[in-house]
């Protein structure tokens, strides 16, 4: 398959923000070990957009949980600014799949969780997000509870979050997966222009090829389980991307290998479900 | 651009959902009165004995006329209940936060709060007299025991029912532990605090009542115990009022002090009750 070497944006010699070497992840269940994740190399530079893309149950989320350190892998490396990283948790943004707003909290006050927990007062936390809700379609609603909002909403309350703690990579997980259709477009231009604006670094997983090449400069795809990395794809399209580059030529064509590599995934049955 | 929130309909649609005063107390209320005529008028229809059951308006009479002496034994009565149920409160949360973090405590220490719960309060309320000695203490500690297990229970099960992505969530934004419990798990049990305290205050009231019938010189319940062989059953009828009241008014208490705690969780609840998003 084809496979890019992946680019340094923004330096020749900076060692990038993230770098996963050989990364396995293998669970136990009921006894009998499954093997999740092998051999991962992944990087992301800084202010590089990067997708991970990859059939259900390969292990995208697990590699999240991974990079964030919610887990430790059962065999790899992981750097983060070129140094072997230990004590990653709580330095890199982790966006879940669900919003994972705190129901007694209101709008505002799930914003500025993370600045909270670093010992900021609440006020001054505050006054910081206040000036925020424009650009996160959420002002008039600081003062409601999160059952009231909707998925959008609730969505970009999560988002603030995570911005507001202010780490220099983001993870984000299928962050529009529960949307609909009309939300999600909308969604995915205005995290665009967020980002543009914004120079973090991004690991975004999804399920959506679009969604992928939209917003990326990278792309990787993951076989089924155990995950791989199948293929790492540099989306050469111009930035600032808009919405209508969807059917230029280039686009059309990377989609459709994307798609091609995906579908050979996708036919052939998982280890577990051909052992059954 | 910007959606509209789920259910933003506001004040009107609001309103329909809060039954109005009318509304909640409106048709109990019609019951209780048609309730009481028909003892009224069952009692002087059949000529039954006063000492045998006294009609509502003897009651009445009863609870005006020894108005001072009915208020002087229901201080006691709540003085009692409100110290337990604070002791209880205090000790529950305790041994729940202790239950929920060790494994060791939990082994150890919760299959004796459930045996407390097994044995008969009304046996060990003698033993509690004789430890303790007269005073308000032992009915204090009937209290306690009565109603710290809602409390420990619900308590325990709130900490335990915390989403754990959101604990991760938390951590991955640099929570310690301390604030993990503090920021995230303690807020995420006080519904479950509360419907605990719900069914804990209202144990409590009769929590002082088996202890004062076990020994006591003062209380609503000594009250009770004095006047029944002495054939005051108006006066019997008149404690048992007044005790239905203030159990009534306990919970009622909670009840409000829940919607001032926990805003969020009236809409929650009412978000669900409509089919959720
Ligand atoms: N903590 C865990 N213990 C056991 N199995 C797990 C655990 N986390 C994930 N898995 C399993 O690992 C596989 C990959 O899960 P996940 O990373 O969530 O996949 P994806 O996000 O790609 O859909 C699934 O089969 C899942 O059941
Ligand atoms: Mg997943």
């Amino acid at each position: 398959m084809t496979s890019t070497p992946p680019h340094a944006p923004g330096g020749i010699a900076s060692s990038p923000k993230i770098e996963l070497e050989g990364v396995c992840q293998t669970f136990l269940i009921n006894g009998k070990p499954l093997p999740v994740l092998q051999g991962i190399d992944l990087r992301v530079y800084r202010g590089e957009f990067v997708s991970l893309i990859g059939p259900s149950g390969c292990g995208k989320s697990t590699l999240l949980n991974i990079i964030a350190g919610l887990e430790e892998p059962t065999q790899g490396l992981i750097r983060t600014d070129g140094r072997q990283a230990h004590g990653r948790l709580g330095a890199i943004g982790y966006m879940h799949q669900k919003d994972l707003l705190l129901p007694w909290r209101t709008v505002l006050d799930n914003a500025v969780l993370g600045l909270e927990l670093r010992g900021m007062s609440r006020s001054q936390a505050r006054r910081q997000a206040l000036g925020l809700m424009e650009q996160f379609g959420l002002k008039g609603f600081e003062g409601s509870y999160p059952s009231l909002l909707s998925g959008g909403m609730r969505q970009r309350a999560a988002f603030l979050r995570t911005v507001l703690a202010d780490q220099e990579v983001i993870l984000l997980d299928e962050p529009f997966g529960a949307l609909d259709a009309l939300t999600r477009a909308n969604m995915q231009e205005w995290l665009l222009g967020l980002w543009e604006s914004w120079g973090k670094a991004v690991l975004m997983v999804t399920h959506d090829v679009e969604e992928a090449l939209l917003l990326s400069d990278r792309l990787y795809v993951l076989t089924a389980r155990p995950g791989r990395v199948k293929m790492v794809l540099s989306v050469e399209l111009k930035r600032p991307r808009r919405y209508e580059m969807v059917t230029s030529e280039a686009f059309v064509r990377m989609k459709a290998q994307v798609i091609a590599t995906l579908r050979e995934e996708g036919s052939r049955p998982t280890q577990s479900e051909g052992q059954a | 651009m910007r959606e509209e929130p789920v259910h933003g309909a506001g004040a009107a649609s609001r309103s329909r959902r809060y039954p109005s005063l009318v509304g909640q107390w409106g048709p109990p209320g019609v019951i209780l009165l048609l309730a009481l005529a028909a003892w009224e008028g069952a009692v002087r229809l059949f000529h039954v004995q006063r000492w045998l059951l006294p009609p509502p308006s003897s009651i009445g009479a009863e609870l005006w006329e020894s108005r001072s002496l009915l208020l002087r034994h229901t201080w006691v009565t709540l003085e009692e209940v409100l110290l337990g149920f604070a002791l209880a409160l205090v000790v529950g949360v305790a041994l729940a936060t202790a239950i929920a973090y060790s494994r060791i405590v939990e082994r150890a220490a919760y299959p004796f709060v459930i045996a407390s719960q097994t044995v008969p309060i009304v046996a060990i309320a003698p033993l509690l007299l004789i430890w303790i000695g007269y005073g308000i203490w032992p009915k204090v500690m009937v209290v306690v025991l009565i109603s710290f297990f809602p409390i420990v229970v619900n308590m325990v099960d709130g900490l335990k029912s915390v989403d754990p992505d959101m604990l991760s969530m938390a951590r991955t934004l640099g929570a310690s532990r301390w604030q993990l419990f503090t920021k995230v798990q303690a807020p995420a049990s006080v519904p479950f605090l509360f419907s605990g305290v719900r069914v804990a205050i209202a144990m409590s009231v009769i929590g002082a009542v088996i202890g004062e019938w076990v020994g006591a010189s003062a209380g609503l319940g000594y009250l009770m115990m004095r006047s029944a062989p002495q054939f005051l059953t108006d006066r019997v009828f008149a404690s048992i009022f007044i005790l239905s009241i203030m159990g009534i008014a306990l919970f009622a208490l909670v009840v409000l002090a829940e919607r001032y705690a926990m805003p969020w969780y009236q809409w929650e609840k009412r978000e669900k009750a409509l089919g959720g998003r």
